[in-house]
């Protein structure tokens, strides 16, 4: 079984094809703003240099945020033309479980993006990648006194500079680590895949403000 | 000939469609998904929450269109997609559908001005012939374009401020009518009289136009009339509104047409569905003897038909591109 893997939540590209229990290939580029000329591109090279065609991949797993809504919505776009068009399995899991997935050293990972003005997109996990804490759009510093809370052995994870008093651990996706994990999730059809959000437009909110 | 089946794809700002065109002329099948009722809620498009429809919608659009359509996506010659200008988010979505279908099924690949599209849906009507004038008029742009062959493009002029669309909506928003209410104002303006006097905005020798002085002046009367203690008749403003729109149109229209010994004018965009604009428009044509073809009302609007339309014309003059190509919210038609 051969699995493509594509996150595109962050300012990063990562991507790999595992087939079985092997990393064929894998990419990890920082692109920033130059993310939707490169994240096709690189994809497709990655695949050419092994020989893979499109075809030849049975499932993919797709990271749908949160994250940066446009660096989502490219990955999530090539991944649902994809599935769809030449009918693949496809499921996705969130940004913050593959982050989670970094440790396996301390009790609680605490995986967590900027979501700007104080607030972040986090989670809190256990051991074995469950969901303590379900993920959500968080002021900072009631998740860390969440957390503060729970235990005192666990580690951040994250790819961005906070201000945080504890272990911190860097995000560097395990890819093969991530698709045996979750590979045998369940797959959806691939027309209602949408991003995680976790946060409405600053339109609906301010109209949801004025209604209520 | 083998015939060439192009499938567009169009969400540069609210609507995510998808078409097939043959030989850049006749529709197979177009379906558009959009999202004007979930935008009137906020007074206009809100950009991320159009970005985050498409993606919703983008596949189911592009399938419906290959059923409608009858056809698998290994029977279409090229995939073409708007690129640009418009909302960046937007166009992301439709362009890496665009770019992820060329590659899964080896298709080439044809990035299309949006204006481009909006010019090519009269050849959709009937075959464009040249010289010709476009005028571009829609909520985003009011441009005139010269065309000397198929894919010359030459900007003569545009509007120096607000779309000619823009201030039609605007006008409607001041005296109450939601948004989208261009339409609105265009029906209204049949029915009321020549009450107000507006100033004609930018009446000079250029080809450019100016809609915000125009939109301002409409918003000072309407204070004006209010202070007084009088009522605005909504219908008479519009028609005296629409008159001085129609009267700066068509001067500039006419004034290219003489200066460029033009043979054949088209009008696009969604303001082309205008029936003010089209009638006046229609008058001056006649008068001056020349051939004319305006959209039918379903292409003014964004659409990918016209994309697949403008599609074939690209392949045919071999402007493919690599799965490397980026959005661009702004770009020079050429």
């Amino acid at each position: 079984m051969r699995c493509l893997y594509l996150d595109t939540s962050s300012s990063f590209l990562y991507t790999g094809v595992v087939e079985d229990e092997t990393l064929l290939c894998d990419r990890k580029i920082r692109f920033d703003k130059d993310l939707s000329t490169n994240a096709l591109i690189t994809l497709v090279t990655m695949l050419e240099e092994k020989n893979i065609e499109p075809n030849d991949i049975d499932k993919i797993i797709l990271v749908n945020g949160p994250g940066s809504f446009t660096g989502c919505r490219i990955g999530i776009t090539i991944a649902k033309t994809y599935a769809w068009a030449l009918n693949k399995p496809i499921c996705t899991i969130s940004s913050l479980e593959a982050m989670s997935l970094t440790d396996d050293e301390f009790d609680y990972h605490v995986p967590l993006i900027d979501a700007r003005r104080g607030y972040v997109f986090a989670g809190i996990y256990d051991k074995d990648n469950n969901a303590i804490l379900k993920d959500q759009y968080i002021k900072l510093s009631v998740l860390e006194t969440a957390i503060n809370n729970m235990s005192d052995n666990f580690t951040y994870i994250t790819n961005e500079d906070f201000d945080l008093k504890g272990n911190i651990k860097k995000y560097d996706p395990d890819i093969l680590k991530i698709v045996l994990k979750y590979r045998d999730r369940e797959s959806v059809n691939p027309h209602g895949l949408d991003a995680n959000y976790l946060k409405l437009t600053e339109a609906e909110e301010n109209l949801n403000g004025r209604e209520s | 000939m083998k015939d060439i089946y192009i499938l567009g794809i169009e969400s540069s700002c609210d609507e995510t469609s998808c078409a097939i065109v043959k030989n850049g002329c006749e529709e197979i099948a177009t379906v558009i998904s959009s999202q004007i009722d979930i935008h009137k809620n906020y007074g206009g498009v809100v950009p991320e929450i159009a970005s985050r429809q498409h993606v919703k919608n983008v596949t189911m659009v592009i399938e419906e269109c290959l059923t409608k359509a009858n056809m698998k996506m290994e029977e279409v010659t090229a995939i073409a997609v708007t690129y640009g200008p418009g909302l960046i988010g937007s166009l992301l979505i439709g362009l890496e559908a665009a770019k992820t279908l060329a590659y899964l099924y080896k298709k080439p690949l044809i990035p299309v001005h949006h204006i481009a599209g909006h010019i090519y849906a009269n050849n959709l009507v009937k075959p464009m012939r040249f010289p010709l004038l476009a005028l571009v008029i829609s909520g985003g742009h009011t441009e005139l374009v010269y065309m000397e062959d198929h894919l010359k493009f030459e900007k003569l002029g545009g509007t120096l401020d607000d779309a000619v669309g823009e201030c039609y909506d605007k006008v409607a928003r001041v005296v109450g009518i939601p948004y989208p209410g261009g339409p609105a104002i265009d029906r209204m303006a049949e029915i009321g009289k020549h009450t107000y006097n507006l100033p004609i905005p930018l009446n000079d020798n250029s080809y450019n136009f100016s809609f915000s002085g125009l939109k301002s002046a409409v918003i000072n009367l309407c204070h004006n009339e209010e202070q007084r203690g009088k009522e605005i008749i909504k219908e008479d403003l519009a028609t005296s509104f629409q008159e001085v729109v129609v009267e700066i149109i068509s001067k500039k229209v006419e004034r290219a047409i003489k200066d460029k010994n033009i043979k054949y004018f088209i009008t696009a965009g969604g303001v082309a569905a205008n029936k003010g604009i089209r009638n006046e428009l229609t008058r001056l044509c006649e008068s001056a003897q020349i051939d004319y073809s305006f959209p039918a009302i379903k292409y003014c609007t964004d659409n990918a038909a016209m994309i697949a339309a403008a599609g074939y014309f690209y392949y045919l003059d071999n402007r493919i591109s690599t799965i490397e190509i980026n959005a661009k919210s702004s770009d020079i038609l050429k």
